[in-house]
């Protein structure tokens, strides 16, 4: 077994602020509420700060570090089938297709959010309807993300969500 | 053998129908879902609903058979080798043929295929990522549900079976498969 620094303290600053708003806005706050409003800003600087943070931050962040790709998605799809193990030390190939997914759905959210805030989008029923298919999207991406991080720690025996709170991966020392 | 090779069209095309599908299921399903959060047992009084949720859970049953099939796609593809005569897809189906009957789990079924074509212990580990006492696990587990002696006997009983029958049917699996003597 061995210790690898992987997350930084801002993405993981990041990733935990970004569960707690959503969680406040998808299920506590009244989507008419000032407080709403004012989580939704939050939200959008944060994903703000986190696109910045792809091309400036640290190496495992960097999304050159986990680009888009097909090829390594199948790849760890045909892992999965066949029960062998790749260890990935940054971000999986299916695990960054989910972070792409959820950072577009997320500024569709943010900004069909913020229409409706305007006199000009106001009461304008698609506006309404499309923010409410990002979130229903985001809330279904959220949880086959929860999913795959459980399976995935499972099968690979690394301790995913542990690394997101230390910001180490235990990886064993025979790969 | 390696995962990193370019995937192929029907893997690729599966791969999109399946995503496809299980978005739009999801969004049926949660629409049928909340309308009979919203309108309760009334809502069942609308045979659109009825339809819907048919046709929602016939498209779910549709992913579910069609992520066996990819996986089982995946799995051939993992072990294909370059040019598939007919020898090595006779080969390969009945040893898919065998790994069923016998119980593998996915992990043992990678290992036995490996350990038939010859590789040794720590090859095994080191295409597969594990450590070799994990292999050394999943070829006992492998001999015991199997019911073998070794690796000899293990492919022996394979081969006994591909010499018994003509290549060319190999539509027709052998139907009556011995429940793993120690033969060979």
């Amino acid at each position: 077994m061995k210790n690898v620094k992987v997350w930084d303290p801002l993405v993981r600053i990041f990733h935990w602020s970004l569960v707690i708003c959503f969680i406040s806005n998808a299920l506590i706050t009244d989507p008419e509420s000032q407080l709403h409003r004012q989580i939704g800003y939050v939200v959008a600087g944060l994903v703000a700060f986190r696109i910045i943070w792809g091309f400036i931050g640290s190496r495992h962040a960097r999304f050159h570090d986990f680009p888009p790709s097909i090829s390594g998605s199948v790849g760890q799809l045909s892992d999965m089938a066949t029960g062998r193990k790749r260890i990935h030390v940054g971000h999986t190939p299916l695990g960054a297709l989910m972070i792409y997914n959820l950072i577009v759905t997320l500024i569709g959210i943010a900004i069909t959010g913020y229409m409706m805030t305007t006199l000009r989008f106001w009461g304008i029923e698609w506006v309404k309807e499309l923010h409410e298919i990002c979130v229903t999207w985001a809330e279904f991406s959220v949880v086959a993300h929860i999913a795959a991080v459980i399976w995935e720690s499972r099968r690979t025996g690394v301790n995913l969500p542990k690394a997101m709170v230390t910001g180490s991966k235990t990886l064993p020392t025979e790969v | 053998m390696s995962s990193k090779t370019t995937p192929d069209g029907t893997t690729l095309g599966l791969l999109a129908l399946i995503v496809t599908q299980a978005a739009c299921s999801a969004f049926f399903l949660y629409d049928a879902v909340a309308d009979i959060i919203a309108d309760g047992m009334a809502a069942f009084n609308d045979v659109l609903l009825h339809v819907e949720m048919v046709a929602t859970l016939s498209m779910i049953l549709a992913v579910i058979l069609e992520g066996r099939f990819l996986v089982r796609l995946l799995r051939r593809n993992a072990h294909a080798e370059r040019g598939l005569s007919i020898a090595s897809g006779a080969l390969h189906d009945l040893m898919e043929q065998y790994f069923h009957e016998w119980g593998l789990t996915p992990s043992e079924a990678d290992v036995a295929t490996f350990a038939i074509k010859g590789l040794d212990i720590a090859e095994i580990a080191e295409v597969r990522g594990t450590a070799e006492g994990t292999v050394k696990t999943h070829l006992n587990a492998i001999y015991r549900k199997s019911g073998t002696s070794g690796r000899g006997a293990l492919l022996g009983l394979l081969v006994d079976d591909l010499l018994a029958q003509p290549l060319i049917e190999r539509k027709e699996p052998p139907k009556d498969m011995p429940k793993a003597s120690g033969l060979a």
